[in-house]
């Protein structure tokens, strides 16, 4: 990396190390988050000649860090057990930051109903609405961040939505 | 507010009190690495060769990181304050050291009370925030590119205004201080004018709008998420993070 390289790669990280952490930590690398994101900024710069002049840098680079965070859960075996590593490690994230300045604006127990009610959810379902509404990313990065068409996020978003109703209003 | 959209809304405030954030070392780390990956080692000895150049290149980058350290806490010669502003932007915003304008700014424009925060959120495809410190603006007003939002407060320190723009679009303020100081609004990270300066909105080539240039007191700019936020006002550092820190998406 020479110096040039290095001082604009510098500004990139700092620009998108923010959304790229919490999109590891949702996604499924709770406290490894940091770690994950690290070693995708190092494949990004390699990659970097595979993007696109002029396509933008954020969710090509989340697509990556979704890639890694999927990477750290290899190990665990079956599909089934790799999902719900993943989501034993987002849920405490959700349930546990009380101290947020935004903790007025949703009480206790809708929290605690959301948070049980994406853990209800599939994992594809929980991985949308985790992008597009957790992470509010938009329709299109949602849709490179998880590799799916848009028509795809579009309609996963719709059932994802109707199941949590369904499931918390069903009661 | 239909039921989705509620859905929407209360999902989107949850992901936002998840605080995980990077740690400041993850620059320095990601560019260490980075110089060590990007060498190329097609022998044993070109890769003996290039683990040296890396290294001396390591110390070295240590070294100019320790100096621009040193030189940061000094703040001392414009060269380096321009560096650093430069540095340190937001999306939409570019900040670049500029004259001291003297000690006086006018108070900020006054908000048009044109609109409802709904009809401004259609407007522009977010919904605006409100600060719970200062409750229900006077005046809500969107730009007519519907680019940017702004409320108005007339309060016992005159008006308060509150610009709010979607940091991704191309629309960018640039701003000419003499001087700033960074901040924080909880977790995240805001800098704050506290001596007159320029503000002036660029065009898509980055070129100066001149209508819209105009002397701007008191400043505190702080990200939420995509949106930009610029709270303009005679009021203290400590009440302006205060007020930030209170604003939430509104309530229809």
């Amino acid at each position: 990396m020479c110096a040039g390289d290095s001082d604009a790669y510098a500004h990139l990280v700092d620009r998108h190390a923010r959304i790229a952490v919490r999109t590891a930590a949702l996604l499924g690398a709770g406290a490894e988050a940091e770690d994950v994101v690290q070693e995708a900024f190092v494949k990004a710069y390699a990659a970097l000649g595979g993007l696109r002049p002029g396509a933008p840098f954020r969710p090509w680079f989340l697509r990556i860090v979704a890639n890694e965070t999927r990477n750290l859960h290899r190990a665990a075996g079956r599909r089934a057990a790799r999902e719900r590593r993943a989501w034993e490690r987002a849920e405490p994230l959700l349930l546990g930051s009380t101290d947020a300045p935004e903790r007025s604006a949703l009480d206790a127990d809708r929290r605690a109903d959301l948070v049980r009610g994406l853990g209800l959810l599939s994992d594809a379902h929980r991985q949308v609405v985790t992008c597009r509404y957790l992470l509010d990313l938009d329709e299109a990065e949602t849709a490179a961040v998880l590799g799916w068409p848009r028509g795809t996020v579009k309609s996963r978003l719709h059932r994802a939505l109707k199941h949590l109703r369904a499931d918390l209003e069903g009661r | 507010m239909n039921v989705n959209d509620q859905f929407a809304r209360d999902l989107r405030t949850l992901g936002r009190t998840v605080t995980v954030s990077p740690t400041p070392d993850l620059t320095q780390q990601v560019l260490d690495r980075g110089s060590a990956l990007a060498t190329p080692t097609p022998s044993r000895i070109q890769r003996w060769t290039a683990g040296v150049a890396a290294t001396a290149a390591r110390w070295r980058r240590r070294a100019v990181v320790a100096l621009v350290a040193v030189l940061i806490a000094l703040l001392a010669t414009p060269p380096v304050r321009a560096a650093v502003f430069d540095w340190f932007g937001f999306a939409g915003v570019r900040v670049e050291q500029g004259p001291d304008l003297g000690d006086d700014a006018p108070p900020p424009p006054e908000v048009d009370d044109a609109l409802t925060l709904g009809e401004a959120a259609e407007l522009v495809g977010f919904a605006p925030l409100v600060p719970a410190e200062l409750g229900d603006p006077d005046a809500v007003e969107v730009s007519d590119d519907r680019v940017l939002v702004s409320l108005g407060w007339s309060t016992s320190s005159g008006t308060l205004r509150l610009d709010q723009f979607d940091g991704r679009l191309d629309f960018t303020l640039a701003k000419t201080s003499p001087g700033v100081v960074y901040a924080a609004v909880g977790p995240v990270d805001a800098l704050w004018f506290d001596r007159p300066h320029s503000v002036v909105v660029l065009d898509q080539e980055g070129n100066p709008r001149e209508e819209s240039a105009r002397l701007a007191g008191h400043t505190l700019i702080w990200p939420v998420g995509d949106l930009t936020m610029r709270l303009e006002g005679d009021v203290s550092l400590e009440r302006a993070v205060e007020i930030a820190e209170s604003a939430t998406p509104y309530d229809e």
